[in-house]
C-alpha cells in the first residue's frame, strides 16, 4: 500500500504527463530568481573592500559550481535507484542530469579561471579544489561518453549508473579540499555551519542566484526527462495518446 | 552607466564569466527543447512505421 506512489512514480505516462505540467512551475520562478538575482549582484551589492567590483564574479560562479556538485549527486542517487530497484524512470533521469552538469561544471571552471586571473595572478594552479573539479568534469563526460558507446538504452543504463556511482566520491572530495589542503581557493562562506560572512546585501542576490539555478536545473531535467522516458517506450499506447491527443 | 561597465576595472574578467554561464544556460534550455521535441518525432515515427506494440 505504501508503495503506490513509488509505484505510480515509476509509471512513463505518468511521469511524462506530471513533469510537463510541472516544468512552468519550475522555469517561471527560476527566471524571475536569476533576474532579480542579477539586478541584486551587479548593481545593488556593494563593491568588496578587497576585490573591489571583481568580487561580482562570485553570483555566477557559486551557482555554477553548486550545480556541478548538485547535479552530480542527484545523478549518482538517481542512478543507484534505477540499478537497485531495476527502474526505467531513476536510469532516464540520471541521463538527463548528465549534460547539464557536465556544461556547468564548465562555466564553474571558466568563471573561476576568470576569477583567478586579477585575485591570485594565474588563471589555473594544480590546486586540490581546481583539480577536483576538473575530474568531475572528466566524470560528467566519461559518463556521457559510456553511454553513448551502447545501442542498447538498458545496457547503456546499467553501465554508465556505476560510473556515476563509484564518481560519487568526488564530491565531498571537492566540496572539503579547501579545508582539507593548502588551496588558493578561499573556504566555503555561505555554505557552512554558523553565519555566513557577508552582509545580507551581498548574500540576498547570491541566495537568489542559487535558488534560481536550482529551479532551473528542475526544469531543464523535467524537460529532458520527458524526452528521455519517451525514447524509452517500445511497448505502449500511451504514446499516442500522449502524442496525437 | 559607463563606470558600471568598466566594473572597476575588472571589466575583462566579470563580463567574459556572465557571458560563459548565461550561454551555457541558453544552450541548456536550447539542448533541452530540442531533445524533447527529437524524442517526440521519433515516438511518432515509431509508432507510424508500427515499430510499437499496442
Amino acid at each position: 500500500m505504501a508503495w503506490t506512489w513509488f509505484h505510480r512514480l515509476a509509471s512513463p505516462p505518468h511521469v511524462y504527463r506530471v513533469a510537463g505540467r510541472l516544468t512552468p512551475w519550475l522555469a517561471w520562478p527560476a527566471g524571475a530568481l536569476i533576474v532579480a538575482g542579477l539586478i541584486g549582484g551587479l548593481v545593488l551589492a556593494p563593491a568588496d573592500y578587497q576585490q573591489g567590483e571583481g568580487y561580482r564574479i562570485l553570483y555566477v560562479h557559486a551557482p555554477s559550481a553548486w550545480m556541478s556538485l548538485m547535479v552530480y549527486t542527484t545523478m549518482a542517487v538517481a542512478a543507484a535507484i534505477g540499478l537497485i530497484w531495476r527502474m526505467k524512470v531513476a536510469h532516464a533521469v540520471a541521463a538527463s542530469c548528465a549534460p547539464i552538469g557536465a556544461s556547468f561544471t564548465f562555466a564553474a571552471l571558466v568563471t573561476g579561471s576568470l576569477w583567478g586571473a586579477p585575485m591570485w595572478g594565474t588563471y589555473w594552479q594544480w590546486d586540490p579544489r581546481l583539480t577536483s573539479e576538473l575530474i568531475l568534469l572528466f566524470l560528467y563526460l566519461g559518463y556521457m561518453g559510456l553511454r553513448s558507446a551502447f545501442d542498447d538504452v538498458q545496457r547503456a543504463d546499467r553501465a554508465s549508473a556505476v560510473l556515476a556511482i563509484v564518481g560519487v566520491v568526488n564530491v565531498p572530495i571537492i566540496h572539503y579540499s579547501v579545508i582539507w589542503w593548502n588551496s588558493l581557493h578561499q573556504a566555503p562562506s555561505v555554505m557552512t555551519l554558523g553565519k555566513p560572512t557577508m552582509p545580507l546585501s551581498m548574500l540576498a542576490p547570491l541566495l537568489m542566484m542559487l535558488l534560481g539555478f536550482t529551479l532551473l536545473f528542475g526544469a531543464l531535467l523535467l524537460v529532458r526527462l520527458r524526452g528521455e522516458v519517451l525514447s524509452r517506450e517500445r511497448t505502449a499506447t500511451w504514446i499516442r495518446e500522449a502524442l496525437q491527443a | 552607466m559607463s563606470t558600471f561597465f568598466d566594473m572597476g576595472g575588472y571589466a575583462a574578467y566579470v563580463w567574459p564569466a556572465y557571458a560563459v554561464t548565461f550561454a551555457v544556460v541558453g544552450l541548456n534550455i536550447v539542448w533541452a527543447l530540442r531533445l524533447l521535441k527529437r524524442s517526440r518525432k521519433e515516438a511518432l515515427h515509431r509508432l507510424a512505421i508500427g515499430g510499437i506494440e499496442k
